[in-house]
């Protein structure tokens, strides 16, 4: 009897824990990765809509996944845009990093050109300029 | 002159006035633009084109091993050849990779060929009698760069009678200079299609 509420007791501490830390969320202050502070981030979606601006002309190309890393010190990143239209898509995009107190950490980049095929995915990443920049916002705009 | 000629000559005053109006209207409109903005004006190597490779170099370049040591090593910039059919500054282009990555504080720089009788031209300045000694540089003490960076870009061009497509090709490299080891190298690869119509 005594073994029957052991094993009980350790069933339900294995699910607890089990549902305490979802994948992508082990680590405090990080979401799949990606620094998001305070924000209340729960889900793939909340972290694309942080992390995204559109800025200019909107887009209808939208990043679906996104996944950061550190790379030897520097922020690494990689965002899946997915255009879901009909017709091939040309858009512009940069990355704003952030440093720690929420300044600029780098010159604002360049805008860099990209051509999306109708229904189909491109994973865009960058690489942080210096290990100063601790946060991003990716900048999307039309191009056509 | 009978009367005929005379409103022949003068109907045409009119016309010629509203030309010469007309052509003094058309100045010329300059404005400041987004200099880091997407440039399409021609598919001639351009400014996008140029700070994309330059910042695409810089920040592979940051990853390769020989940078993550955190050794500051000092390096030297070399010509990148222009292997393409068009005139392309290719030394605008190294330029804007040594300032990011001198400023990334990752990399050190020793003067280069081009900057060398420059540099030797101060050294020789600093030793003449004008100087105090004791503040003068000294002969012999530059430091000889680890690594030097070197590359070239090709294009490929081909051309029908309402289309233009080129392709680019952005290559660099970075040697070892003692050993001759070929330590980092990637590529940047661009293409732009002009149709008319």
């Amino acid at each position: 009897m005594k073994n029957a509420w052991t094993f009980v007791a350790l069933l339900a501490a294995a699910l607890a824990a089990g549902c305490a830390t979802q994948k992508g969320f082990e680590t405090p202050g990080l979401a799949f990765g990606c620094p998001v502070g305070d924000a209340k981030v729960s889900s793939m979606e909340d972290l694309v809509k942080l992390k995204v601006v559109m800025e200019g002309t909107r887009t209808t190309v939208v990043p679906t996944e996104m996944r950061c890393t550190k790379s030897s010190d520097l922020l690494k990143i990689d965002a899946n845009l997915n255009n879901d239209s009909r017709s091939v898509k040309r858009i512009s995009y940069k990355v704003r990093w952030i440093d720690r107190e929420g300044m600029r950490a780098w010159e604002e980049e360049a805008w860099k050109p990209l051509l999306l095929y109708d229904n189909s995915n491109l994973t865009i990443n960058a690489v942080a300029p210096t290990n100063k920049a601790a946060d991003f916002r990716i900048i999307l705009r039309s191009q056509e | 002159m009978n009367n005929v000629t005379f409103i022949r000559r003068f109907a045409l005053l009119p016309l010629l006035a509203a030309l010469a109006l007309g052509a003094g209207c058309a100045h010329d409109r300059t404005r400041y633009g987004d200099a880091k903005g997407v440039e399409t004006l021609t598919n001639e190597f351009g400014s996008t084109d140029l700070q994309m490779i330059a910042e695409s170099m810089t920040r592979s370049m940051l990853q390769a091993p020989v940078i993550v040591s955190g050794n500051l090593p000092i390096v030297t910039v070399q010509d990148v050849k222009n292997r393409t059919s068009e005139y392309i500054d290719t030394r605008a282009i190294t330029d804007s990779i040594r300032a990011e990555l001198q400023k990334g504080g990752k990399v050190r720089f020793a003067v280069d060929a081009a900057a060398m009788n420059q540099q030797v031209e101060e050294l020789k300045r600093q030793q003449s009698e004008y100087y105090a000694k004791e503040h003068a540089a000294e002969k012999g003490q530059m430091v000889g760069a680890q690594y030097r960076m070197d590359g070239n870009i090709t294009s490929i061009v081909k051309q029908v009678k309402n289309a233009k497509d080129v392709y680019y090709k952005f290559n660099l490299q970075l040697w070892n200079v003692r050993n001759g080891l070929l330590e980092w190298s990637d590529e940047k690869e661009i293409r732009k299609t002009t149709t008319r119509g």
